[in-house]
């Protein structure tokens, strides 16, 4: 069963995120880069289906040069191959933007199953791997805890969440784009040998001319969302507690939440 | 008449032909035996043991001849200096005559066991014979009247021991039937025999009668001493050869410091798995083992009920050892297929619950080493097979992206300093000495008070100082424990790279973790620098007067000793003046105390691992603390300090007892 893995670079979620003085994007000098978190348990799926059912697990990372770092980090926890989609032309591309080169990338390659995150931490859209499904006319499922492959590699079925804690299962053919929820598995952690093993491997780079897209087609220029100003949220400020009997407290509550939240 | 005897009185000198033939046999017998473990040994890898022989046959003296470390627990320790010593001083007087029968005299014709200096021969020989005698029976009792824990009993402890006491017994037996049956006078300088004689003097019985039972007790003391010697290969008398071996190359590395893999980026495989990849050394230690078990007595995973004992561990490389022995030399297939050691002859519990106190090596009189085996084989799960809890994962995620322990981002590591005004090195690099802060000063809410009390401190003292701020990456001592060298070494080489950067020679850290690392081990990786541990520092500082404490303190404190400030680096006493230079402070201690000193139960990385198995080891350490009559606990480590404050907690102590680090002490009373 041969599955691609899409995977995206992130800032760490510890990261101090600070907005530029334009206010066109955040400040990167200094901000530690990982894997997407989500990402993690697709290619930990992905490497336990291999396990089960052979084949090989390729990696496709749309991002510039720093993700190549993330690229070896799944390499490095068993993953076989790996298409870098990096071009500067790409960068500012929005969620249906990079479905689409995404989308192009896949079109010559060989697969059974895409696996990749609910959603990128970074931007949160969640919205690229529904555009993708749709680009390659495929079944997609979302916010998957469990995946099961019939023995003749032709179905899945998906358990993912839904709101109230209550779980959908949901049976498709294969191929499918399946993106992973938390709780899908317990990813692994590289072991040297792969991780000595990763550093060698050549990653394929793919840019813009490769795909047969115009550089007006891809990034900003290609995007239909434009983004106009990014900003910090408001300071959390620091909780208030009312003291006092029932009646006052509460009392006190309404008059807070009305005068000051301007809540009610 | 003549002052001597003459030796094979009774049972003819044709017996030397004969004795002769049996004792090569036997010492053909005893060399097949040891050669075999010597081999065993060579399976490992090289190690260089023979640097500083002096300082080698200087701790063979000390620590065998003198049993320095044995003598620590005076019932086992003087009683098996008996037994050594009369075995020692009896092996001594056969090669005597020895050396006598068959050299002086069969070449020269010259006797010198003779006249006085027979009599003094006698009488050592006995006094030692009968200590010895003692030494045996007291060891005997020990072992199978009061029967303590860690001794577990195997056939061949009753074997040498039985061994050993007839061997001695029958040669005092000789000893009083010669006497008794040819009775010079001045044999009651055997004083032993001289009285065993008196057993056998009476005139009812015929001379042939003892002469004939002198022939007996003659050759049942031959074949019992031969068959001793035979034995010794083969069972756990070796420890006679591979003890005084294992003192003898004893490291002279700090006991706190862990070997690098060399060269790690060049390597295929990692850690301990199986058996060759240890160092001969390391497959020696298993042999010196004699199983007395102080080791597990001390510590602390044992007596907290976990699966872990220093001693388990080591004889079941030892049996291990001996197993795989079979199948030396049947090929490299026979070899690939043998399981990791790692989980199948020392468990992952086992390897999980030390937490690299040293307490066992500390304890061990033929110093074994237990640490190195420990990391070697977590180096082997962590770096080949990843199979550790998900703890430690996220342990080393946090590691790799923020550089601490915590989830927290490495860019606010300086934000404890932020209202002080604090010269941040790369802001200003002329400086005398670097605070290295470390994580748990930078990030753990109760720790950042004592970095903030000891910059309080060093400024009250006018020490030129900088921090690294936001630059400072930990110092790797955890990750390296846990098993994670190359995790360990990219962030060693990377604090290095900075203190390079700013020229870095002299640093103080409150952490005794930081401490040893940067002392022990950085120089692995060329990093050499002068290092204070906090408590030092303050202590120059007092000493020369640029510190005062105008108020002082009201309070009984105790002194908690972090494992790597005390047993891995010898520093008991800086701690301990500082606290009673405090006006109104009293010291009192623990009974486990300084080099006996119990762990907190957060070295080796358990600080950041669950503990589910047994009691936990920080509640022990609590209630040590309880029962001496302190209100206050001192520490000098920040793992310690976040462990006992936990114990105390989480056993509602809090009225009772209150946990400070001595910088949060000593601020106080200036």
């Amino acid at each position: 069963m041969d599955i691609i893995v899409c995977m995206k670079q992130v800032p760490d979620t510890e990261s101090r995120i600070k907005v530029n003085p334009e206010g066109t994007g955040i400040v990167t000098e200094g901000i530690k880069y990982v894997m997407n978190p989500y990402d993690e348990y697709a290619v930990e799926e992905a490497l336990k289906i291999k396990e089960k059912f052979g084949g090989t697990v390729t990696i496709v990372c749309l991002g510039p040069d720093r993700a190549t770092e993330a690229i070896r980090t799944a390499l490095a926890m068993g993953t076989d191959e790996a298409v870098h989609l990096n071009d500067p032309a790409f960068e500012g591309s929005d969620s249906f933007t990079s479905a689409k080169i995404l989308a192009g990338a896949m079109k010559d390659m060989k697969y059974d199953l895409i696996l990749t995150g609910k959603q990128a931490v970074d931007f949160d859209c969640s919205q690229v791997f529904g555009c993708l499904a749709e680009l390659l006319d495929l079944p997609y499922v979302s916010v998957v805890v469990g995946l099961e492959i019939s023995s003749d590699g032709k179905t899945t079925t998906a358990r993912r969440e839904t709101e109230g804690g209550m779980e959908e299962v949901i049976e498709t053919p294969l191929p499918a784009v399946i993106a992973a929820q938390k709780g899908l598995n317990e990813p692994r952690y590289a072991s040297l040998p792969g991780i000595m093993k990763a550093k060698k491997k050549e990653i394929k780079k793919i840019d813009s001319a490769a795909l047969g897209l115009n550089a007006d087609e891809v990034g900003e220029k290609g995007s239909k969302l434009k983004t106009k100003n990014f900003r910090l949220p408001p300071e959390r400020q620091a909780g208030k507690k009312i003291e006092g009997e029932p009646a006052e407290t509460a009392a006190e509550l309404a008059k807070l939440l009305r005068e000051e939240a301007k809540l009610i | 008449m003549e002052i001597t005897r003459e030796i094979f009185w009774n049972v003819g000198h044709w017996v030397r032909w004969p004795v002769y033939g049996f004792g090569l046999i036997v010492i053909i017998i005893f060399i097949f035996g040891l050669v075999k473990r010597i081999r065993l040994w060579r399976i490992g890898k090289p190690e260089n043991r023979l640097d500083n022989i002096p300082r080698r046959i200087g701790a063979l003296l000390s620590f065998g001849l003198f049993h320095r470390r044995i003598l620590k627990e005076p019932y086992p320790g003087i009683t098996h200096l008996c037994l050594f010593w009369g075995f020692l001083i009896l092996l001594l007087g056969t090669i005597l005559i020895f050396i006598q029968e068959d050299l002086t005299k069969l070449i020269f014709g010259k006797v010198f066991i003779q006249g006085n200096f027979y009599l003094f021969f006698s009488l050592v020989l006995d006094l030692f014979g009968l200590l010895a005698i003692i030494g045996v029976i007291l060891l005997a009792f020990r072992r199978y009247v009061l029967k303590p824990d860690r001794l577990d009993n195997k056939p061949e402890d009753l074997i040498g021991l039985i061994l050993i006491f007839l061997v001695l017994l029958t040669g005092f037996f000789n000893e009083g039937l010669r006497i008794a049956i040819t009775r010079p006078d001045f044999e009651k300088y055997s004083f032993v025999g001289w009285e065993i004689s008196k057993l056998f003097a009476s005139p009812e019985r015929s001379m042939a009668s003892l002469g004939g039972l002198h022939a007996t007790f003659w050759w049942i003391h031959l074949l019992l001493a031969f068959g001793f010697i035979g034995y010794v290969a083969y069972s756990r008398l070796l420890h006679l050869i591979t003890s005084p071996l294992n003192q003898f190359f004893i490291s002279f590395a700090p006991s706190g410091e862990v070997k690098p893999i060399p060269d790690i980026e060049n390597q295929e495989t990692f850690g301990v798995s199986k058996l060759q990849d240890f160092t001969w050394k390391q497959l020696l230690d298993a042999d010196a083992c004699t199983r007395c078990g102080r080791c597990q007595d001390n510590c602390p995973a044992h007596l907290s009920e976990k699966p872990l004992s220093p001693k388990k561990v080591i004889q079941d490389l030892k049996n291990y050892l001996t197993s795989q022995g079979k199948n030396l030399g049947k090929g490299e297939d026979a070899e690939e297929q043998t399981p990791p050691i790692s989980g199948n002859v020392i468990s992952e519990d086992e390897l999980w619950a030390c937490t690299t106190c040293g307490a066992c090596q500390q304890a061990c009189p033929v110093f074994v080493e237990v640490i190195d085996k420990v990391v070697d084989l977590r180096r082997y799960l962590v770096l080949m097979e990843s199979k550790f809890s998900p703890e430690v994962k996220l342990f080393f995620k946090n590691m790799e992206t923020n550089y601490n322990p915590w989830t927290i981002g490495f860019a606010t590591r300086a934000d404890w300093a932020k209202d002080l005004d604090l010269n941040i090195l790369s802001e200003k690099s002329d400086v005398d000495y670097l605070l290295f802060v470390g994580c748990a000063g930078s990030f753990d809410e109760r720790n950042k008070k004592v970095t903030r009390s000891l910059v309080g401190l060093l400024q009250k003292a006018g020490v030129s100082f900088g921090i690294l701020g936001a630059e400072e990456m930990c110092c790797g001592e955890t990750v390296r424990r846990i098993g994670n060298e190359y995790l360990a070494q990219i962030l060693m080489q990377q604090n290095i790279e900075l203190f390079t950067k700013y020229g870095i020679k002299k640093i103080i850290t409150f952490c005794p973790h930081c401490f040893n690392t940067f002392k022990n081990e950085y120089h692995q990786f060329d990093g050499n620098y002068q290092v204070f541990h906090h408590t030092e520092f303050l202590w120059n500082l007092f000493k020369e007067g640029k510190l005062r404490w105008k108020t002082g303190v009201e309070m009984t404190a105790v002194y908690h000793d972090s494992c790597y400030l005390g047993r891995h680096n010898n520093i008991y006493d800086a701690p301990r003046r500082l606290l009673a230079s405090i006006q109104n402070t009293r010291l009192v201690e623990m009974e486990q105390t300084r080099e006996k000193s119990f762990c907190c139960g957060a070295g080796g990385g358990r600080m950041w691992m669950e503990e589910t198995l047994g009691t936990r080891i920080n509640h022990m350490r609590i209630d040590q603390a309880a029962s001496c009559d302190a209100s206050v606990v001192a520490t000098a480590c920040p793992y310690c300090l976040t462990m006992l404050e936990d114990g105390i907690k989480e056993k509602e102590m809090e009225n009772l007892l209150t946990v400070f680090d001595l910088a949060e002490l000593l601020e106080k009373a200036s």
